[in-house]
């Protein structure tokens, strides 16, 4: 079942990505780029993946990653991820 | 500073600074004080805070590796990591606050001993696995705290140590094997110098190892476990002015405080290990030139349950108990295992910088363990400025 | 400086295309590729389920004098290893028993897997019904300490690198400088590593792991594939090897060793240039002089084509064939740049090209020759074998064939 994107799940990923990319809640924008702007490593971007995955129950390839360039983009990957 | 006479100047390499991270606290006048009040360092493990078996334990008081180092770049950062990096630190600083800093960059080696890097690390990395939804449900960022390379390779992100980066795993002989390791990078100009230590933390998991692997003898209390961290500055002993690597020799600006004579490590091949480590210590006087009667202070590894005490008692009978009492202290800091070694060496070094009497006379390290290695060292100790 | 050349007499392997060096010489030769499906711990509910294992390993063959309960898998691999590369040199352990050595073993997790299956018991049992003999296991320094006793090598230093995936070449450059020095007489050196479950976790939660089968250089490659291995080297000085009319397998030229001091996991292009430079002035080689390099080539994006850059960085006239042994062994961590070594003196002494198996088609990006699919006849007198570790732990060692004419 896919995740539906609603207000709730949009505040769950920004929790995750808060966290992951150690960043103060009002410094991450729908649009800041995780790598340029926020200075996130390859970890970092995996650890989102993972976050991800078991906080939603779902499947993330890795191909999804270099998508996943901004809070945006994450909640685009996680619409049209798949059940675990 | 030195004026030794040319007859005496330093040929193995001389160790001209250290630091250490240490149940008496952050730094090397923590630990210099502690030493010399012979402090006894063990207390409640608090239960919450570490669900661990023991009661009490020698941990450095207050170190919480974020309130210690700061938020940056060290979310999920484990302990060992912590202490290592923490005493690099102090030494660097200490060093700056001497006005002879030491450089960072390609000409730095650091070496560094370990038992298992963190066994907790690993512990709760492989638990998750078993325990997660999914196998791979395993933390991401705690991936490269689970390598015994992480604290040495960490250090050296933070500090800019570019060259070799080397994590040798000796449990107890961590610290003796360490200094032969770099004694080795330095002699072949591999490195201009070395910081040279070792680390061990306490956690959960490793009180838990170590009960189970621990072979004291019924009725003896149990031991208590210490931790920390200490690194040497190991650098090429001044060198004649013909020397092949001018360059390569330590800063006149600092001042040695010990120079590294001779090491020999063993295994006891036919279940003997204190005739084994006679023979050791026997071979590393032997290679340094000094007779048993120069030797100002001798410690042992301490280790706990008979073997250690047949190590005391070996000690005892070579140099007599005068020496083995001036090597004695490093104890009260708990078993410290990886740290041991290197702690044994720095509570010496303490200890001499308050007795002119150490001066150019000699100091044995040994160490054993219970699964037959075996450890000497021989080290001249040199005058020491501001001992008292 | 009175350093002597130092030559390797005696190879000994346990791999997953085969164990001992006339196997392993066969397997380099035919391609062999050691990828299966993982049977030494349960793969259930991993996305990927496939490494290479060492098979037909049969440990009371090679330890005697040891009980096995005492040793870990990797302890068990040292010993095998150690044991085969003293028979390889033709020389038994009483030969060396009273003569100052150096046994140097490469890990990334030592018993990792004694470690797995201890958390295993403790989930089921709690921590307070650990089995102690288990846990006894469990020290690293165990990997060459078991070795020296079991070989009753009385005047040898057990010594263990934990240097991750470089480690092997850790052991072997310090092997080299321990022996040339006149330190030592010999030095047993190299890596061993089991594959473990935390490891293949760690790999697979970090998206490195290839779904089938490991591709280095390959346009279409998904990563690596984990493997477990050991590989020990006997090193002796050219004088005492031509004394007792040994067989030269190589001569251990130098090595480098660096630091990125950059990222935990991510490998810093420089760097890794500067490291195999610092190796190729320590042989007294030039770049040119360099007939192969046998690459880390884990077969994950980041890695070939950083490690690619740096190769051809260094080789400003264009880089040597460039082969990736891990297309056929896994990556078997610490042992890795070990078997590395003893497959660069194999080729050295044998005169070929192991290939990079599994390859499709080169990914433009590493523009390397990776020697696909075939091995190659090929006169060599240089190799280059690189170890890359998260860390940023760097170590090249450089090997030459050893001619008898040569000074």
């Amino acid at each position: 079942m896919p995740v539906t994107i609603d207000d709730a799940t949009e505040a769950k990923v920004r929790e995750i990505l808060v966290e992951s990319l150690e960043l103060e809640d009002e410094e991450l924008t729908r649009t800041g780029r995780f790598i340029e702007d926020y200075d996130a490593d390859s970890l970092g971007a995996i650890e989102v993946l993972s976050a991800l995955e078991k906080t939603f129950g779902v499947t993330i390839e890795q191909d999804e990653l270099s998508n996943m360039v901004n809070l945006e983009a994450v909640l685009e990957v996680l619409s049209r991820a798949e059940a675990r | 500073m030195s004026t030794a006479p040319a007859a005496q100047r330093a040929r193995g390499p001389v160790i001209t600074a250290w630091s250490a991270v240490s149940p008496y606290g952050i730094g090397r006048a923590a630990f210099t004080g502690g030493v010399r009040a012979g402090e006894r360092t063990d207390a409640p493990v608090d239960p919450e805070t570490w669900r661990s078996p023991d009661e009490r334990a020698c941990l450095v008081p207050d170190f919480d590796v974020r309130a210690v180092l700061g938020k940056s770049g060290t979310r999920g950062m484990d302990r060992v990591t912590g202490l290592a990096i923490t005493t690099v630190r102090e030494l660097f600083a200490e060093a700056e606050a001497a006005r002879c800093p030491v450089p960072a960059g390609e000409g730095t080696a650091l070496v560094l001993g370990t038992t298992l890097g963190s066994a907790q690390s690993q512990h709760d990395f492989v638990r998750a696995s078993y325990e997660g939804e999914k196998p791979y449900d395993v933390p991401t960022r705690q991936m490269p705290y689970t390598l015994m390379n992480c604290p040495a390779a960490a250090t050296a992100i933070r500090f800019d140590l570019k060259g070799p980066n080397s994590t040798v795993a000796g449990g107890r002989m961590s610290g003796i094997l360490a200094l032969g390791y770099a004694r080795r990078l330095l002699a072949t100009g591999r490195t201009e110098r070395a910081l040279v230590g070792a680390v061990e933390e306490y956690s959960r998991s490793r009180a838990w190892i170590d009960r189970h692997s621990r072979r004291t003898a019924e009725g003896q209390p149990d031991p208590r476990l210490g931790e920390g961290c200490a690194v040497l500055l190991l650098e090429p002993a001044t060198g004649e002015p013909d020397a092949d690597v001018p360059d390569a020799s330590a800063d006149p600006a600092r001042t040695p405080l010990a120079e590294l004579l001779a090491i020999d490590i063993r295994a006891d091949v036919r279940g003997d290990p204190t005739s084994t480590l006679r023979e050791s210590v026997s071979q590393a006087l032997g290679d340094a030139e000094v007779s048993p009667e120069q030797v100002w202070a001798a410690t042992s590894g301490e280790l706990p349950g008979p073997l250690g005490a047949d190590e005391r008692r070996l000690l005892a009978e070579l140099f007599g108990e005068p020496a083995t009492a001036r090597g004695r202290g490093h104890e009260l800091l708990g078993d410290t295992a990886a740290v041991s070694g290197v702690f044994q060496l720095t509570t010496l070094l303490a200890r001499a910088a308050e007795d002119t009497e150490a001066a150019d006379r000699f100091a044995v390290l040994t160490s054993v363990d219970e699964d037959g290695m075996i450890a000497s060292a021989v080290l001249r100790l040199l005058a020491q400025d501001g001992g008292s | 400086m009175s350093a002597q050349r130092v030559v390797l007499t005696g190879i000994g392997v346990l791999t997953s295309i085969g164990n001992g060096v006339d196997e392993f010489t066969t397997a380099l030769r035919e391609g062999r590729c050691g990828a299966g499906p993982i049977t030494l711990f349960d793969p259930t509910d991993f996305r990927q389920q496939i490494a290479c294992e060492v098979t037909d390993f049969e440990p009371e063959r090679w330890v005697r004098h040891t009980p096995l309960e005492e040793l870990g898998r990797a302890s068990q691999f040292s010993i095998a290893a150690a044991r085969m590369a003293m028979a390889d040199a033709g020389l038994e352990p009483a030969q060396l028993r009273d003569r100052p050595g150096l046994v140097t073993v490469g890990t990334t997790d030592g018993e990792a897997r004694e470690l797995d299956q201890l958390v295993e018991s403790e989930i089921a049992d709690g921590p307070e019904r650990l089995d102690p003999t288990a846990v006894r296991r469990l020290p690293a320094h165990r990997l060459a300490l078991s070795v020296v006793r079991e070989l009753g090598l009385a005047r040898a230093v057990p010594s263990v690198l934990g240097t991750a995936c470089a480690a092997g070449n850790y052991a072997i450059g310090d092997g080299l400088d321990a022996v040339s020095s006149g330190e030592v007489d010999y030095a047993l050196v190299g890596g061993s590593d089991a594959l473990a479950r935390r490891t293949f976790a760690g790999f697979s939660r970090l998206g490195l792991v290839a779904s089938d089968r490991c591709r280095p250089f390959d346009a279409e490659r998904e990563g690596l594939l984990t493997a477990e291995g050991a590989g020990v080297l006997l090193l002796e000085t050219l004088d005492s090897a031509l004394a007792r009319g040994a067989t030269i397998h190589a001569e251990l030229l130098g090595y480098g060793l660096n630091c990125d001091a950059h990222h935990p996991t991510a490998p810093d292009q420089e760097s890794v240039t500067r490291c195999m430079a610092l190796a190729l002035a320590d042989a007294g080689v030039k770049p040119a002089d360099v007939d192969l390099v046998s690459a880390h080539g884990t077969g994950t994006r980041t890695n070939d084509i950083t490690e690619s850059r740096a190769i051809r960085a260094l080789f400003e006239d264009g880089p040597p064939p460039t082969v990736a042994l891990k297309s056929m062994l896994g990556h078997s961590m610490g042992a890795a740049s070990a078997l590395g070594a003893a497959a660069s003196a194999i080729a050295l002494s044998r005169g070929f090209i192991p290939p990079t198996v599994n390859h499709r088609t080169t990914d433009p990006e590493c523009g390397i020759d990776c020697v696909p699919n075939e091995a190659v006849e090929a006169p060599l007198r240089v190799v280059m074998n690189n170890g890359l570790a998260f860390g940023g732990n760097n170590a090249s060692v450089v090997l030459g064939r050893y001619e008898e004419a040569s000074r």
